[in-house]
């Protein structure tokens, strides 16, 4: 070949390297770039149906309007009625901010916007629709209210829902923001370090504390050998590490119950390092922990790295709820549903029905099993500790009078010196109505004190109104 | 006969079937202002697209699949146009009606005239003097100084200048023996090409100053004896790069919404990401013809045509757009490599690097794989001076890859 034939061929193979390497840059686009650029709120697509839609309205459980817009001069306006109150539920929906909460997820149900075929392309075409749905909640206002009353003051969340359906009838994260006021506050919310805008309900990651000792206490009972009595002098030396109880005060002779009841530290300490880390790690993961909670917000993973090297001081530490556990208050939620709900762990659900412009209902979220945690006589063994520990332990500032009320509190270290204070419980204990997860974040006081309280009035208010 | 009119066998009746489909679609999505004009223009342009497939076949010997690889580029994009202003899309018609022409009529001035090899110094003044001309009494259009109005007609001077370019270089290095025995001779070449190069710049005209010096060092790398100034040519194209950059502000806002555009969305990154936003928004599959919000580009017709494919039509589409370039290139090599005269032979090989170039650097540009300028893709965009000048190119091309019966030229 000559020489001018072998250049002609190079300068071809080069201008064919350049083409296949836009195939490649075009493919990798669209993989990997393409859905975070569209997102972006300069992407006008994104908004071309908010200008010719009415978006829908957000009510609660009894139908109360929560959200709602409005057409204002030519274009429609968006209003929160309650301000704060429902921040992290149903979010936000602005061109300058773009969308959180429900107002994100559900932003296609809102704006009656199908699934982009090509028919309902063609169809909105003949018929443009003008008008979104209403998501009907499956918050009660009045409970929503009244929690976020109580927990007025403090940082934290609540969470409150039905067992046996999964229906979350208040949750409450706080600090929390106006969504109303977002063009003037900003500024003051982003820079706040605080995180205003982290729901904490669902995406706050806490040390458990105590309350996780309720999965250490299912991981015992299903360590069929393992010998349930134990001497405590208040404190035990594992593997160098010295645990203490709360105090240093020895409980003496304990069994198991007696051991949950106390919220015993070296009890749940050395059994765990019996059970071990798997064993223990097991019945955590079946209870949602290192897994993805599917829900109608965004839910961070809890986490439980017990496949690490961990040591014995570390699975002492991760049976008493320290160590290197981080759980969300609505994982805390659901471990205390799955014990009330005979060891079934249901669905949480936040939007209960979906409504045509036309009143009529369009979806209604069914009770799911998510799934089984745990066998129902391991469950009544724990509800009845737990039973035990509002009777007479230290969970008892959430004893009501007439109500069995199942509950476990828990204080957490934690990296910023001040104990984060827990309580997670379920009541009435036969028939569960209502179970919920209260978490005072920082508040340097013990669970039994600070959290407690809170969860028992809002047990009492929840039993009296939501019917 | 009419088994052969409907066989899928032939790949002007399976164009066909495209454009009938396409056809259709658009029908349906512009339903309100329907009228028989745009159905007797649709139906005229098929009929202009298969009748000149069929002609073609008939008169020339050589390579028929690039003219029928054009026609599918040509359907693609006016299709595009069509959904994106009507009135427009009747114009393209209009330019690819009398690019057709020009076509036929530039493979028959090719084919029966001789000697274009001889003509090495019209070519350089000619372009000068258009280069001049563009200077003098051009208008700037979105920040580049590259078209002028005659009579209400714009044209844009730099589509021919390319094509002069290619002509010069072949012409140039078909003679390269008689210009060696001159003093300087061999410098001859680079310092018009510099030229050139300078008054792109004065025009602003990144895009063309990008598809010049490619096609003039390619071109240098398989003709040129004396190896060193290709180097020193490379050397050069990167100083000046560099200079470019710190010396005008319009490359460097290039360089910059290139880099980070999104800093920019609200002014100087805001067509890109437009574009950006458009083809994700595509997906693999696209939205569908008429379903997708192209408009929202600005100057979607012309330079970003490209993104409003990849919305409506999908990056499949896209890609597909990207091989049809590709084998048009590649068939265009072959025609150069097959070519006995040396003058055709490079002139092919020009062609094919241009359209291939000019191509590429469009679509990188519009993807924000490469710095943006504004240039038309080759038969794809809007616009009747690039439209032409295309057609002419590919007559050119058409004539090439035919075997020529003239005599060798002496150097050859």
């Amino acid at each position: 070949m000559d020489k001018e034939i072998k250049r002609i061929i190079t300068v071809l193979t080069a201008i064919c390297i350049l083409f296949v390497s836009l195939m490649a840059y075009l493919t990798y686009f669209q993989i990997f770039k393409a859905e975070s650029v569209k997102m972006n709120s300069y992407n006008k697509r994104l908004w071309i149906n908010e200008e010719k839609i009415l978006r829908g309205s957000i009510i609660d459980r009894n139908g109360k309007i929560l959200a709602y817009s409005e057409k204002v001069d030519d274009t429609y306006k968006r209003f929160y009625n309650y301000g704060n109150l429902y921040s992290h539920i149903i979010g936000y929906s602005y061109r300058e901010y773009g969308k959180a909460g429900l107002e994100l997820e559900y932003n296609n149900t809102l704006l009656n916007i199908s699934e982009s075929t090509a028919l309902n392309e063609l169809k909105n075409i003949v018929l443009p629709n003008t008008e979104g749905n209403t998501l009907k909640l499956t918050i009660d206002h009045h409970l929503q209210e009244y929690s976020r009353n109580l927990l007025k003051g403090h940082k934290g969340s609540i969470v409150a829902m039905n067992p046996t359906t999964g229906e979350i009838y208040a949750m409450v994260s706080l600090p929390d923001f106006n969504p109303t006021n977002l063009k003037e506050d900003w500024k003051n919310i982003v820079e706040d370090e605080n995180s205003p805008l982290l729901n904490r309900a669902t995406s706050g990651l806490y040390t458990p504390g105590s309350t996780f000792k309720v999965l250490t206490a299912i991981a015992a009972i299903e360590k069929k050998d393992l010998d349930r009595e134990y001497e405590c002098t208040g404190s035990a030396n594992i593997d160098g590490y010295i645990l203490k109880d709360y105090d240093g005060k020895p409980h003496g002779k304990l069994n198991l119950e007696e051991a949950l009841v106390k919220s015993c530290n070296t009890y749940f300490g050395e059994k765990g390092v019996i059970i071990g880390k798997d064993a223990l790690g097991e019945v955590a993961e079946r209870f949602l922990v290192n897994k993805k909670i599917d829900f109608d917000l965004p839910v961070s993973k809890s986490s439980f790295p017990y496949k690490d090297n961990l040591g014995e001081t570390d699975i002492a530490a991760a049976s008493i709820g320290q160590g290197k556990l981080l759980m969300t208050p609505l994982n805390m939620a659901l471990i205390a549903s799955g014990i009330a709900n005979k060891g079934d762990i249901v669905k949480p659900i936040l939007v209960k029905e979906v409504i045509s412009p036309e009143g009529k209902v369009l979806r209604n979220n069914q009770p799911q099993l998510l799934t089984k945690a745990v066998d129902i006589f391991t469950a009544n063994e724990v509800k009845n500790m737990m039973v035990e520990s509002v009777k007479r332990g230290t969970s008892r500032n959430a004893s009501i009078k007439n109500v069995r009320v199942a509950g476990k509190t828990g204080t957490a270290e934690n990296p910023s010196g001040k104990s984060h204070a827990w309580f997670i419980g379920f009541a009435p204990a036969e028939e569960p109505k209502i179970a919920l997860a209260v978490v005072l974040e920082e508040e340097g006081s013990t669970g039994g004190k600070a959290a407690a309280p809170i969860a028992r009035n809002i047990i009492i208010e929840a039993l009296n109104t939501i019917k | 006969m009419f088994n052969k009119m409907v066989s899928y066998k032939y790949p002007r009746n399976l164009l066909m079937l495209f454009e009938l489909l396409a056809l259709f679609l658009l029908f349906i999505y512009s339903k309100d202002n329907l009228n028989k004009f745009t159905f007797i223009y649709g139906i005229g342009l098929i009929l202009i697209v298969y009748v000149s497939n069929f002609l073609l076949l008939r008169i020339s010997t050589g390579d028929t699949y690039i003219f029928l690889i054009v026609t599918m580029l040509i359907s693609i994009g006016l299709i595009m146009i069509y959904r994106i202003d009507p009135l427009l899309g009747i114009k393209q018609i209009l330019w690819i009606g009398m690019g057709i022409f020009i076509f036929f009529l530039t493979y028959l001035v090719f084919k029966n005239i001789k000697g274009w090899e001889e003509w090495t110094y019209f070519y350089g003044i000619g372009s000068i003097i258009l280069f001049i001309i563009t200077l003098l009494f051009g208008s700037r259009i979105r920040g580049a100084i590259n078209w002028i109005s005659i009579g209400g007609l714009s044209i844009q001077p730099s589509e021919i200048i390319k094509l002069l370019t290619i002509f010069l270089i072949a012409s140039y290095y078909t003679r390269y023996e008689h210009f060696k025995k001159q003093k300087y001779g061999s410098y001859y070449l680079i310092a018009t090409t510099y030229l050139f190069i300078l008054f792109l710049f004065l025009q602003r005209d990144l895009g063309t100053v990008l598809i010049l010096y490619t096609l003039f060092i390619a071109l240098q790398f398989i003709y040129e004896e004396n190896r060193r100034l290709i180097l020193y040519n490379l050397l050069f194209s990167i100083v000046s790069g560099f200079l470019g950059y710190l010396l005008f502000p319009h490359v460097r806002i290039r360089f910059e919404t290139w880099l980070n555009p999104w800093k920019y969305i609200d002014n100087k990154g805001y067509q890109i990401t437009q574009s950006l936003f458009a083809i994700a928004e595509g997906g693999f599959f696209g939205t569908g013809l008429g379903l997708g919000h192209p408009d929202f580009i600005p100057e979607v017709h012309t330079d970003f045509i490209f993104s409003a494919i990849c919305e409506e039509m999908g990056i499949f589409t896209g890609m597909g757009i990207i091989m049809l370039f590709l084998i048009l290139v590649y068939r265009g090599f072959k025609i150069g490599i097959n070519q006995k005269i040396k003058f055709y032979r490079i002139v092919a090989i020009g062609i094919s690097i241009l359209f291939g170039i000019q191509s590429f650097i469009i679509f990188g540009g519009v993807l924000k794989m490469i710095p943006l300028t504004g240039i038309t893709i080759p038969f794809v965009s809007y616009g009747g001076s690039s439209m032409l000048s295309s057609f002419i190119a590919l007559g050119i091309l058409q004539v090439a890859s035919e075997e020529l019966d003239f005599e060798e030229a002496k150097d050859g």
